[in-house]
């Protein structure tokens, strides 16, 4: 995982995490405190509907004191005592409910038989009294009952007469739970027979409140919303019968989370916008000098130099402290690497010494021809490594002659063939000698093709024209050059200008004859090149340009041979 | 056993006079209403609720029903003829509500309704309990003495009916406009008696001349000097 995705996702998912629990946080708070404000609403509806039971009770109970003693009511009464048997008496006593009923506008009115047994009663039933169906059950004396839709709160008082109950008359009054705060259920024995809330069968109500039991507050489950179910005591309910106040959990917090759920969707893409735009801005505050530093170092393993970072890529201090300790590292790598080839130079310079100094004649002859080289190489505009190149390929041009004996080398007066046939070996061992060492291989060919000659004369392949590397042909060139205005034991240099004079008339045969041109050119023949030139910067035209150009030049038929000066 | 045949023969002596009698003419005047009435729906038909207009015989007048519930006879010994009438329990009321028999008579109060009525009396004059009875079940109570009867049901204190027993057969109901005539009356001084459920007592003297007729006039109630006797003071 890159850095910045780090960044980022730990910025954004902290800040959603932290969104998400606040959220659930908030939303409980106001589920709790809604919930609260519909207990308080349900607890007022269920002392409301205790007043109202207590209430209508107690003026029943009034009522039917005077009723009882009603003496017409009473000769029913004994009339159906004595007449048990008619349905007349029965009737005449319904009429006289029937009367009272209609005086009282009662909602039902019931006598019964001491033991309970009804004898008449009426109900009313849409504004009128009817006569009521005897077999349909028994009332209680007291609490609840509930006769097809209606629910009538039933009071009772005895009927005596002389001290002996003849009967017990109940009223009942119509309950109307509506208009209460909270929507009632009237359940008798576990089966609704009055629901108030609106939409929902009755059957699914019993089947809500059934894990309930007797618990005075429990959750309920209604069509997928939540309710709160209180249920309500008093001895004007009556036995079987219990009473619930219900409030819609839901429907009371769906506003509520709505608005909730709203303002926090809001503020968390806000809050998060502003998260993904800062984590941005700091994951690329961080990436980016990384990123930068990182493309330099790529762009060093391709070049294999270690440079330094131009600028300060960030304020952030680790970022500083890291770009400090590369450009140091640079540094100290490049000091390194400058000693490392200079005392490489130093090295080379002492080998071709060495090897000079083997005889008085050529001393310091390789020093020369590496200046002569080099100056050759900077007319001819080389980029400062293949100045390097040519400076050092010259340098170490002869080191093969370690391989040739003294008595062949330095013998004076002219050389067998097959003394000649060991000096032509000088290139190819030196080859040898050198393709050992790392980090010669680019000299490796001035040092093997130095003696090829342009028309492919010379040794040890036989290389013709450009065959020869540009370095070689130079090579060539100078030595030829310096060996002819050496002093031999055998005879005195010749002049500088009959030794050029010599060279341009082999020019086209033994030697290029572009390199001849500019070496006639030179600004006298001198040590051009020091180690210091070797810094210049040099103008872009390359190597294979310059060779191509060379290439392309006039051919002179020098057939003059140098070799037995240029041994 | 002697008064009776006293009586008996005064009462034949007065049938023979008779022949010379003549009759009071006579006006009941009311000139405001006595009785407060509300409306009473028909029982046992379960049929409550339907509009019921009152005084549904056609009394336009409400003072035509006062002046149809005067009964007026003749005080003192005079020919007297037992006759029969009844009273009958119909929609939890008794019909008529007020009869008026000459002492002796017998009444029968028939129950026309499907539910149980009882009839019973604590007047002085007749004191009396029929018992519960149903529909179709008739009983009969003989009326003796004179004076006035109310006749009411245990079962339905709603219903009130009463007899007037008057000493003989002078006696008769005022017309709904108040006019009344008492036939047969032999000449001599008589006393009228009015009487009213509600105002009560009313009573004039009357000369009767031979072969004339005789006109009185009853204010009831009476506007000034004097007040109606209570049924106590009868």
């Amino acid at each position: 995982m890159r850095f910045g995705t780090r960044i980022l996702l730990g910025s954004f998912v902290s800040a959603t995490l932290l969104l998400i629990g606040s959220f659930f946080a908030v939303q409980s708070l106001v589920v709790a405190t809604v919930r609260n404000g519909l207990r308080s609403t349900l607890r007022e509806t269920q002392l409301a509907v205790a007043r109202m039971g207590s209430k209508s009770e107690d003026k029943s109970r009034r009522v039917l004191r005077v009723i009882g003693e009603s003496a017409a009511l009473k000769a029913g009464l004994q009339l159906m005592r004595a007449e048990a048997d008619r349905s007349e008496a029965r009737l005449t006593l319904e009429d006289q409910l029937h009367e009272i009923c209609n005086i009282l506008t009662c909602d039902f009115l019931l006598m019964s038989s001491p033991g309970g047994a009804p004898l008449a009663g009426v109900l009313r039933e849409e504004n009128r009294v009817i006569p009521m169906d005897l077999g349909i059950g028994q009332p209680p004396l007291r609490g609840f009952y509930s006769l097809g839709p209606s629910t009538y709160q039933v009071t009772s008082v005895p009927v005596d007469q002389g001290g002996e109950n003849i009967g017990i008359l109940a009223i009942g009054e119509h309950i109307d739970f509506s208009g209460f705060g909270a929507p009632v259920v009237l359940s008798h024995n576990g089966k609704v027979v009055a629901s108030y809330l609106v939409g929902i069968e009755g059957w699914e109500i019993d089947a809500a409140l059934k894990p309930c039991g007797q618990q005075p507050e429990c959750m309920v489950l209604l069509h997928r919303e939540s309710y709160l179910a209180m249920r309500m005591n008093g001895q004007y309910v009556g036995d079987g019968y219990s009473l619930h106040s219900f409030q819609n959990i839901s429907a009371a917090l769906a506003p509520v989370k709505a608005s909730l759920q709203r303002v926090f969707l809001l503020t968390s893409l806000a809050g998060l916008l502003a998260a993904l735009i800062l984590s941005v801005f700091l994951s690329r505050s961080m990436v980016k000098p990384l990123a930068r530093l990182m493309v330099h170092l790529r762009k060093c393993v391709t070049t294999g130099m270690l440079t330094e970072l131009d600028g300060q890529p960030s304020p952030i201090q680790e970022i500083r402290e890291l770009t400090g300790s590369l450009n140091r590292a640079a540094v100290s790598v490049r000091e390194g690497r400058e000693k490392l080839g200079l005392a490489y130079l130093e090295f080379v310079e002492s080998m071709a010494n060495a090897l000079d100094a083997r005889d008085p004649y050529t001393a310091g002859h390789s020093r020369r021809v590496s200046g002569h080289a080099c100056a050759i190489g900077q007319a001819m505009n080389f980029p400062a490594k293949d100045l390097d190149e040519i400076r050092i390929g010259a340098l170490l041009h002869d080191i093969g002659k370690i391989g040739i004996a003294d008595s062949v080398l330095q013998k004076p007066g002219k050389l067998t063939r097959a003394e000649f046939a060991l000096i032509q070996e000088h290139p190819g061992i030196g080859r040898q000698i050198l393709a050992g060492v790392n980090g010669f291989q680019p000299y490796l060919q001035t040092v093997e093709l130095h003696h090829e000659n342009w028309d492919g004369t010379g040794y040890p392949k036989g290389l013709r024209g450009t065959e020869t590397p540009l370095p070689a042909r130079i090579v060539h060139v100078v030595d030829a050059y310096d060996a002819m205005t050496s002093d031999r034991p055998y005879r005195r240099g010749m002049s500088p200008e009959s030794a050029v004079r010599q060279i341009v008339d082999n020019a086209g045969t033994q030697f290029d004859p572009a390199v001849v041109e500019l070496f006639a050119d030179l600004p006298g023949i001198r040590l051009a090149c020091q180690r210091g030139a070797l810094v210049q910067s040099h103008s872009s035209s390359s190597m294979a340009a310059l060779a191509e150009a060379v290439s392309g030049s006039t051919e002179s038929n020098v057939t003059h041979s140098v070799e037995g000066k240029n041994r | 056993m002697r008064p009776r045949i006293e009586r008996q023969i005064l009462a034949l002596f007065l049938s023979l006079m008779a022949v010379q009698a003549a009759d009071i003419q006579g006006l009941i005047v009311i000139k405001h209403k006595l009785t407060r009435r509300s409306v009473t729906a028909p029982a046992g038909s379960y049929q409550r609720g339907r509009a019921v207009e009152l005084d549904s015989a056609g009394v336009d007048d409400p003072l035509s029903y006062e002046r149809a519930h005067v009964a007026i006879y003749l005080d003192g010994e005079l020919s007297s003829a037992p006759s029969a009438a009844t009273i009958e329990q119909r929609n939890r009321a008794f019909f008529p509500d007020m009869v008026l028999i000459p002492a002796g008579s017998t009444v029968s109060f028939p129950n026309l309704d499907v539910i149980f009525h009882n009839v019973f009396s604590l007047s002085a004059p007749k004191t009396f309990d029929l018992g519960n009875y149903s529909r179709g079940q008739t009983r009969t109570v003989i009326f003796p003495k004179p004076g006035i009867v109310f006749v009411n049901c245990r079962l339905h204190p709603n219903m009130s009916a009463v007899i007037v027993v008057s000493p003989n057969s002078v006696a008769t109901m005022a017309g709904r406009d108040g006019r009344f005539v008492l036939p047969g009356v032999p000449p001599g001084r008589h006393m009228v008696v009015a009487w009213h459920k509600a105002a009560g007592f009313f009573r004039q003297s009357v000369q009767v001349g031979p072969g004339g007729a005789a006109n009185v006039q009853f204010f009831i109630p009476i506007e000034e000097g004097g007040r109606p006797q209570s049924v106590a003071q009868r």
